[in-house]
């Protein structure tokens, strides 16, 4: 039996070295499948005060530093952690885009001529950490989202005076933005009028950290922010904390609330089903509404956790664009006719429901979205449709459809080739991977007659949906009107309603609604709609007065346990 | 022996060298385009990707390329540009998890595997054969995502008996650590399970028919001795060496799946979100680390042998 002890003994001590080496380096890992609820105090304005919620993501955050995140998983733990001069109302809907003061004590006063904007910082105001806020930390912290770099900050470079030099590195601030620590005062120039800039100003990757934070990624220990919240105990690609922060409540800045939870656990999860079946088992609370429900769930979830789930439509325009510089859709009857034929709750049931239909450019929740009937009708006419191609002599007319490979998207661009054969084209599709898509299709060379695109606001506000439309977006590479759209009414227009504040929208609504009509009308794109995404919580927690913010999407600090 | 292991020795570094020359290609060399644009990410600036193709040396001549490249990942000095992570920092973070799947499931699937195939090769032709036989063919033909998905959806979802998905530290909780484990322990090693009773119950076959096994049998041995000391103890050589193989493999990050359906956090799911990520760095740390893994086990594993069986040093 030697031979079998030597196996045996090799064995123990393989298996002793790795319980050892598999016992090392855990410890700072949070662990656990389970929610904890220990409370703190008592109701206070209705809701329960305090306790530790799980919120499960299946895609993790693309950062966490405040100045480089982009992705809705980031920007819901940083709004509530991370204010900046301006806010958005906590608020459900279209009532959720208004703008408010944030760590200004108001709104800011703009020139006549919409290139400077002033503020005034709040006075006592103190980071998480203690440190006092100042005004001077305004243009480090953009100057630090520019040098670091944030994604967006185009917004920032393309606008303000003196941003593009830093960014280039031909300057060493800023010289568009000045502050007075005295005073308080904060005043941006830009270089041109730019309606949309308040909404820059809400992002959370302009929001204030202190001067001297280090000019590299501080995803790993977030730097400290102004907000009922604190980031805490970052475990990359696992989990973090989203904690309270007491020295918030003395600053009592109105219409920003200071939260019921005193902390919510983050935790990344790679198997949305699981994700799914937790928060249904109440194991955790929160499915994170950046994440799609396996649909072979949805029923249980529609039946078992009515009271805990709901469709939340996200302001986005899903299109199937088409090229107006190429045939066959330089020709207006044929994209008029695939606007007539296009059968949109075929398309809402490919998204397993998560879909609204649309015919309209700007969508629900955004100021100007139409409400007026479609102008080619509600219900599908391929008859109609194939009548018009055959009138126009563009039967049989060869037709590349472009695609994503990733579903459902792959499956709306099977139906619209379908749909395009059957009004009597010749179409093809060419599906390519989701990672070179925008790339591929938005190349001159490539040039696409047609095929799938979508947009996701980055802020609420319709010149952001219109940049889509604007000539000067089309661009050799990189190119974001699909469509060529060079419309001249439509360039006269943004001309003028793209230098209104974001602040007084609502006072230019009907020139964007109109504008919209026209759009629709010019059938320049084949609408289809806009995506929900799914509200789904635990029992543990107050469905009904949870806000469903529609850019943040869940608002954490209007959350309590029952 | 002793020249038996510097010969193994030696050919296990000309190995390693080849995968190291191999890797540098696929992920270097052989792609079009600029490899310091690949290796920022998406959201990197022109002075970031000037930075990173000063640091890797991609302007400089292949060899010194390929010599910068081993440098970096042999000094843990390879950074997630898109995460500003340290990329040998995160394997070690992830490795436990990896360890502790890989170790529990490795026992099962050669306990189980071994057991299944001794007795469908002793029951050969039986009933009890045929059931064994159909079991390991729905083992090896069940992929691991389907029967982890089915298995959290009734055990851990339904039933309640098991943790749906996650993983404890050993340090924090060894009940708690094992609880988690059961499931993706058991999900890995069906298919291995299959595999391994199949293998060796051939194994078994052919040696029963060997002379020395008639000749033990003549000399009046016990059926049991003549089972374990000769029949066994033969047949058992390529499974431990199968069994090395796989098992470093999934150590390497081979477990993608398990890791993933089961949120185990390990090397095969940072593999995995680093790709989905397009995150060349940590990818290309894991496979080489992967691959040096292997190569390194099943040296090992050859040394081991030579020591237990006489043959294979004589013959090696």
């Amino acid at each position: 039996m030697r031979f079998w002890a030597r196996i045996a003994c090799a064995m123990l001590v393989a298996l002793a070295l790795s319980v050892f080496v598999a016992a090392c380096g855990g410890g700072d890992d949070e662990g656990g499948g389970t929610t904890s609820a220990e409370t703190t105090g008592g109701a206070a304005g209705g809701a329960r005060q305090g306790g530790t919620i799980t919120v499960l993501m299946g895609t993790a955050p693309d950062y966490l530093d405040p100045q480089l995140a982009y992705t809705t998983q980031a920007v819901e733990a940083h709004w509530i952690s991370y204010t900046g001069l301006l806010t958005y109302a906590r608020a459900d809907g279209e009532a959720g885009t208004r703008l408010l003061p944030g760590l200004a004590e108001d709104l800011p006063t703009i020139s006549r001529d919409g290139r400077t904007y002033d503020f005034v910082l709040r006075r006592g105001l103190r980071y998480s950490d203690g440190t006092p806020v100042r005004a001077t930390d305004f243009p480090y912290s953009v100057e630090r989202m520019v040098r670091i770099p944030w994604g967006g900050r185009s917004f920032v470079t393309n606008y303000v005076v003196g941003a593009q030099e830093y960014d280039t590195g031909r300057a060493r601030s800023i010289s568009g933005i000045t502050a007075n620590d005295a005073t308080g005062r904060i005043t941006i120039r830009l270089r041109e009028a730019y309606g949309a800039f308040e909404n820059v100003l809400a992002f959370p990757a302009l929001a204030f950290v202190p001067s001297g934070t280090p000019m590299r990624n501080l995803s790993s220990d977030p730097p400290p922010g102004v907000g009922p919240y604190m980031l805490d105990n970052v475990v990359p690609n696992r989990s973090f904390t989203v904690r309270r922060n007491p020295l918030f409540a003395d600053f009592r800045i109105p219409d920003i609330p200071l939260g019921n939870l005193d902390a919510i656990n983050v935790r990344l999860v790679s198997n949305t089903n699981s994700e799914a079946q937790q928060v249904l088992n109440n194991q955790a609370d929160i499915f994170d509404p950046g994440d799609t429900l396996p649909p072979a769930l949805l029923p249980q979830i529609e039946s078992q956790a009515r009271d805990r789930f709901e469709r939340k439509p996200v302001p986005s325009t899903f299109y199937f664009f088409l090229n107006t510089t190429k045939p066959p859709f330089d020709n207006e009857r044929a994209r008029q006719a695939v606007n007539m034929a296009l059968d949109r709750d075929a398309l809402v049931r490919l998204s397993s429901g998560f879909f609204e239909p649309s015919c309209f450019f700007l969508p629900e929740g955004i100021v100007g979205h139409p409400d007026s009937p479609c102008p080619f009708g509600d219900e599908p006419d391929i008859e109609g449709a194939r009548r018009i191609i055959r009138e126009e002599g563009l039967e049989g007319t060869r037709l590349v459809v472009w695609g994503q490979e990733r579903s459902p998207r792959k499956e709306y661009v099977d139906y619209y080739t379908d749909m395009l054969n059957r009004i009597g084209f010749d179409a093809q599709e060419r599906i390519i991977a989701d990672t070179v898509y925008f790339p591929t299709i938005g190349n001159e060379r490539t040039d696409p007659q047609t095929g799938f695109a979508n947009w996701l606001q980055d802020f609420p506000n319709p010149s952001d949906f219109y940049l889509l439309l604007d000539a000067r977006s089309i661009q050799p590479t990189n190119n974001q009107n699909f469509s060529k759209v060079d419309d001249p009414f439509i360039q006269r227009q943004l001309l003028r309603l793209n230098t209104v504040p974001a602040s007084r929208l609502d006072t230019v609504a009907d020139d964007w609604r109109s504008l919209d009509e026209y759009t629709a009308r010019r059938a320049y794109n084949a609408v289809f709609g806009s995506i929900s995404v799914p509200k789904f919580f635990s029992e543990r927690l107050n469905f009904e007065d949870a806000i469903f913010h529609p850019l943040y999407f869940n608002d954490w600090s209007s959350i309590s346990l029952k | 022996m002793a020249r038996f292991v510097v010969r193994r020795l030696l050919s296990m570094v000309l190995v390693l060298f080849a995968i190291s020359i191999l890797t540098f290609l696929i992920f270097q060399a052989i792609p079009n385009g600029d490899p310091a644009v690949r290796m920022a990410g998406r959201l990197a600036t022109p002075e970031q990707i000037a930075q990173i193709r000063q640091s890797w040396g991609f302007d400089d001549p292949i060899w010194q390329q390929y010599l910068t490249t081993m440098g970096k990942i042999f000094s843990g000095d390879v950074v997630s540009y898109t995460q500003q992570l340290n990329v040998l920092d995160q394997i070690k973070q992830a490795l436990p998890a990896t360890l502790s799947l890989s170790i529990g499931a490795g026992i099962i699937w050669l306990f189980f595997g071994v057991l299944f195939g001794l007795i469908s090769a002793i029951k050969a032709g039986r009933f009890t054969d045929r059931a064994l036989t159909v079991l390991a063919l729905v083992g090896v033909s069940t992929p691991v995502f389907l029967l982890g998905a089915v298995a959290l959806y009734f055990l851990a979802f339904k039933l309640t008996i098991f943790p749906n998905g996650g993983y404890v530290p050993l340090t924090d909780d060894p009940v708690d650590w094992l609880y988690h484990l059961i499931l993706p322990w058991c999900v890995l090693s069906v298919l291995f399970i299959g595999v391994y009773s199949r293998v060796l119950r051939s194994n078994v076959l052919d040696t029963m028919s060997e002379d020395y096994v008639r000749t033990a049998r003549a000399k009046g041995i016990s059926e049991r001795r003549v089972m374990v000391r000769h029949v066994l103890r033969n047949s058992m050589i390529p499974i431990i060496s199968l069994w090395s193989l796989d098992f470093a493999a999934v150590i390497g990050g081979g477990a993608i799946l398990t890791e993933s359906v089961f949120n185990l956090q390990g090397v095969g799911q940072y593999a995995a979100d680093s790709i989905q990520q397009l995150d060349v760095p940590p990818v290309l740390v894991v496979v080489m680390l992967g691959a040096f893994a292997v190569v390194i086990l099943s040296a090992l594993t050859d040394v081991i042998f030579a020591f237990l069986d006489p043959r294979i040093r004589l013959t090696g």
